[in-house]
């Protein structure tokens, strides 16, 4: 049950893309086509398992005061396995994902999930945790990707959909078209799931132990005000 | 001697509206009673030295203070003291006020006599007790103003006739109906002051006292009257000095840092009446107009009389009154009451019906700029405004918040009908909140 | 009688001037090169108006209705923008790319930056900015004014193929009202100098920026354009042909994205001015009025910020 929450941790509540707000960098540079973004997101999800699987084996051994250089050997190993099994049986992908491969290695949200979760949980959940937000980075820069394609290239995964006459808006497929779909998924995401209703502040209210129990006095459980976040 | 006029920065001309400019001043009959609250100035308030029961006459005086910046108070009417009570003014203040009723006879008080001067001292301690306070509208003492402190020289004196804000005429009838007082009064304050040189300063659209004052003046020394162009707010205290010789009032300082005295022509003219017949101020010329008055009106209105008595004189209401703005309309007070009395300083009284009294709705700001344009001041009153909307006082004092004169220049020109000026008061209340607290806590 | 008084803060008397009316003004300002814009490039142009101007406010509607806010499209903010966006378009572009370009200004540029009064940029050049990078074969195709739509140049184009193409160049006159090659309302410099004459007849736009944009190109293309050396250039072809005018009278002016100040004013003037020199006589553009303006609107802020004016009779402004 902890591992299915913290397998959807990564793809909903938390998805590092519209949530975490992580690895933008190759979220907005190499979502041009969806097939980019599939990509660059199994790559990512492949290094992610690894080094968290790998970083949890060790979290018991690295020393406290490097273990960032060691969390990014570690991503390194990585990162070179992939690129090269990239370079090897997907050469135009590769070609395609140019630099942002190698990048990975310092890809906020491999760091991110070494530093704050697989440092300091075991193995397997550190894997389920790496694949949920693997899977969470996936989908979302595809649906990126996808969207971009869409209106931009006037394709997806590379099938035309309009015909040859199309012209389709080539911004959404340039630099500002990124910043443009990247902004605007971030919002409808947060429309559509944040919605939920919240208590604001304290998590006496959650905890269901009331107002009583809590210094800070707010009220708010009490008088059973529910404020919308 | 001809006087160069500088042209004011920003302004309006928000029209003149000056219908009761050629009705001649009308003294009103003894009200039923009056309501003399003891703080008429900028200052100190007063101890009222009657009580209840008591009977008072004529320019008898019933409050003063030993605080130096104050203007005694005096009765208007002779009769009993019917009450001394609280009262909370429209603008927040609660003063001390004394009821009287007066007994129609109208006896004089024994101290009403021509004030004998020999020297400057004797006329300063004279014109203290006058009661007089600028009667142009923010009621500073003029016993203060005239005495600066020692190292400040007064070389010119500024008599302000320029009357800008629409509607009023009361300082247009005071120069067309006692000339000669104005002029008497203007040569005592130069007498006063040492100043040597003495400009009257008349907008054009009042070209009628323009010569009548001109053709008084052309046998004295010193004194000149200067027409101004026609542009609110030119009556402005630094506006006008600006205009007619050139210099700026530096931030935070007085006229008299740059060698200057303003004085309304009401207050000179005053002056030069109480040097005559030694009666205090308990009248005053009040112009009383607007949609919703029947028949708009100069008055000359015992002070304490309620604004009640004096619309009624004035024919009452023509329509059903939604505002009743005390001064004019671009400076004015908006009053909660019609039992609330006439002041020293009131120079007009508004009263607007329904369609005039409404405020447009407030819309976004569009950046327009056109108070920017407007502002005598050159600040930038949107991004106070934007400021205080927000909350955001810290920092907001970079936009010289307390320069600000109040003169709706912004306000009147918002496309928007954003209420600026009003968020320029928030401001300013919120930086004497923050010295207060940066005082206690340093002590 | 009990009566209840109003209170209210001062001044209780109000100019009447309001939003809607200066936007009024804007668009009776821009009818001249609306209809000079129809007299030389026929139906197309009277669609594009009418497509671009129907989707501005058609956008502002929906966006009002989907949000719950009050309705806005009274102030007629969106139909200036419509128009101002047509009159940055290409005569021949396709309908449906202006109705794009329409919806984009509003929603993208100014509804999702919190509305009227908030948007960063002009949301009219936003858009074409995003059209013509979207569809630039489309965006940069000129035709000649007429019934035949023969495709030709625009006086910018040919003088920045440099001097052997001086003789191409249309007549200074037919430059003036607009018989040329060029988007559907920036053609015509003398009907946007009308509706300049009634913008600041009518006290909506002050004089300082235009004419500090315009001197500014003026000078620097005098100075650098020539290729006989320095103040050869010719100044008056870059003054009056391309989007200049317009850009100057009626965008670079647009309230929101300009500074309040005088000073202000100036110095967006100078830069617009500036920035448009660089990109016509440097840049691989002919044109460069509508990125000179984005790039500026960017910077108005900050200009803002470091232009409070001394208070009358105050001292310098503090940090």
């Amino acid at each position: 049950m902890k591992l299915l929450k913290t397998f959807k941790n990564g793809i909903i509540d938390e998805n590092p893309t519209f949530r975490l707000v992580l690895g933008t960098c190759p979220t907005l540079a190499v979502t041009t086509s969806a097939i980019n973004g599939i990509g660059m997101g199994l790559a990512t999800t492949a290094v992610l398992i690894g080094s968290n699987v790998v970083i949890s084996l060790l979290r018991k051994f690295i020393p406290n005061k490097v273990r960032i250089p060691a969390f990014i050997t570690v991503i390194a190993g990585f990162v070179t396995i992939v690129q090269m099994l990239l370079k090897a049986y997907v050469p135009a992908l590769d070609k395609a994902l140019g630099i942002f491969i190698p990048l990975i290695v310092v890809n906020c949200i491999i760091m991110a999930r070494a530093e704050s979760f697989a440092s300091k949980n075991p193995v397997l959940e550190s894997a389920v945790d790496g694949l949920g937000m693997g899977i969470g980075f996936t989908l979302a820069i595809t649906a990126i990707g996808s969207i971009r394609e869409i209106l931009g290239n006037g394709s997806i995964f590379n099938v035309p959909l309009f015909g040859e006459s199309a012209s389709p808006a080539l911004a959404m497929i340039l630099p500002p078209g990124g910043f443009l779909v990247y902004g605007l998924a971030i919002g409808v995401v947060n429309l559509l799931t944040n919605r939920k209703v919240t208590t604001a502040g304290c998590g006496a209210h959650e905890a269901g132990s009331g107002c009583d129990a809590c210094p800070a006095n707010c009220g708010i459980a009490a008088s059973g005000k529910e404020v919308q976040e | 001697m001809t006087t160069t006029i500088k042209r004011i920065r920003g302004g309006i001309n928000p029209g003149h509206h000056k219908e009761t400019a050629e009705l001649e001043t009308v003294r009103m009959p003894l009200p039923s009673r009056v309501i003399i609250p003891m703080l008429q100035h900028l200052g100190a308030l007063c101890v009222p030295l009657v009580k209840k029961g008591d009977r008072v006459l004529v320019g008898q005086k019933i409050g003063d203070s030993d605080k130096p910046v104050s203007a005694p108070v005096h009765s208007s009417v002779s009769g009993n003291v019917t009450d001394v009570r609280p009262l909370i003014y429209s603008n927040g203040m609660e003063v001390t006020v004394v009821e009287i009723k007066p007994d129609g006879l109208q006896e004089l008080h024994e101290s009403v006599v021509p004030p004998s001067c020999a020297d400057r001292e004797s006329m300063l301690k004279a014109i203290r007790e006058s009661g007089i306070v600028g009667l142009g509208g923010a009621g500073f003492p003029t016993s203060i103003k005239l005495s600066p402190p020692p190292g400040k020289m007064i070389d010119t004196v500024i008599i302000n006739g320029a009357e800008c804000e629409p509607f009023i005429t009361s300082d247009y009838r005071e120069m067309m109906e006692n000339p000669q007082y104005v002029i008497e009064g203007t040569k005592k304050v130069m007498e006063i002051t040492g100043a040597g040189k003495a400009l009257i300063g008349i907008e054009d659209n009042k070209p009628d006292a323009i010569e009548l004052l001109s053709s008084l003046v052309s046998d004295q020394d010193g004194i000149e009257v200067v027409s101004l162009p026609v542009r609110y707010p030119q009556g402005g205290e630094k506006q006008l000095i600006y205009a007619l010789t050139g210099r700026k009032v530096p931030t935070g300082g007085l006229p008299m840092d740059v060698g200057v005295l303003v004085q309304n022509v009401a207050t000179v003219s005053f002056i030069a009446q109480y040097f005559k017949t030694g009666l205090p101020l308990i009248r005053k010329k009040v112009t009383v107009d607007g949609s919703a008055v029947a028949n708009p009106k100069n008055v000359e209105v015992l002070i304490g009389t309620p604004l009640k008595e004096v619309f009624e004189f004035c024919g009452g209401f023509c329509d059903e009154p939604r505002k009743i703005i005390m001064g004019g309309p671009m400076m004015g007070v908006a009053q909660h009451s019609l039992d609330d009395p006439v002041l020293k300083q009131t120079n007009a009284l508004l009263a607007f019906g329904e369609s005039d009294a409404e405020q447009p709705k407030e819309s976004v700001c569009i950046r327009c700029g056109k108070c920017v344009a407007a502002c005598p001041m050159s600040l930038l009153p949107l991004y106070i405004n934007l400021n205080v909307v927000r909350g955001n006082f810290e920092g907001i004092e970079k936009y010289h918040v307390s320069d600000c004169i109040e003169c709706g220049c912004c306000s009147y020109v918002c496309p928007a009908s954003r209420n600026l000026v009003q968020s320029v008061r928030i401001a300013k209340a919120e930086l004497r909140k923050a010295a207060a607290r940066k005082q206690g806590g340093g002590n | 009688m009990e009566i209840s008084l109003l209170a209210g803060s001062s001044p209780h008397i109000r100019s009447g001037e309001s939003t809607q009316k200066i936007m009024r003004d804007v668009i009776i300002a821009l009818l001249p090169a609306a209809v000079c814009s129809v007299i030389y490039f026929k139906v197309q142009a009277a669609m594009l108006i009418l497509v671009t101007v129907t989707s501005c406010v058609a956008a502002e509607y929906a966006w009002c209705k989907i949000t719950k806010k009050e309705n806005t499209i009274a102030d007629l903010s969106a139909a200036v923008t419509g128009l101002l966006l047509a009159f940055n378009l290409p005569p021949s572009l396709p309908l449906w790319m202006a109705a794009i370009g329409g919806v984009f200004a509003i929603i993208i540029v100014k509804q999702l930056f919190g509305g009227l009064g908030q948007n960063f940029v002009n949301p009219a050049l936003a858009a074409r900015a995003f059209m013509v990078a979207s569809w630039p074969g489309q965006m940069t195709s000129w035709q000649a004014p007429g019934w035949d739509a023969v495709s030709t140049a625009t006086p910018l184009e040919i003088m920045k193929k440099g001097s052997e193409a001086a003789g191409e160049l249309p007549k200074f006159w037919d430059m003036f009202v607009g018989n040329i090659g060029g988007c559907i309302g920036e053609t015509s410099a003398l009907a946007l100098l009308i509706g300049a004459v009634y913008l600041v007849a009518r006290n909506v736009i002050t004089l300082e920026l235009p004419l500090a944009f315009i001197g500014t190109v003026g000078f620097m293309t005098w100075m650098l354009g020539g290729s006989e050396g320095l103040f050869t250039g010719n100044f008056v072809y870059h003054v009056f042909a391309g989007g200049l005018i317009l850009g100057a009278f009626f965008m670079a002016t647009d309230y929101t994205t300009s500074p309040v100040t005088f000073r202000g004013r100036i110095i967006m003037g100078i830069g617009c001015g500036f920035l448009t020199s660089i990109i016509r006589l440097y840049g691989g553009y002919p044109e460069g009025v509508s990125y000179s303006i984005l790039l500026m609107n960017l910077v108005v802020p900050l200009i803002d910020r470091y232009m409070i004016p001394r208070s009358f009779g105050g001292g310098v402004a503090k940090k």
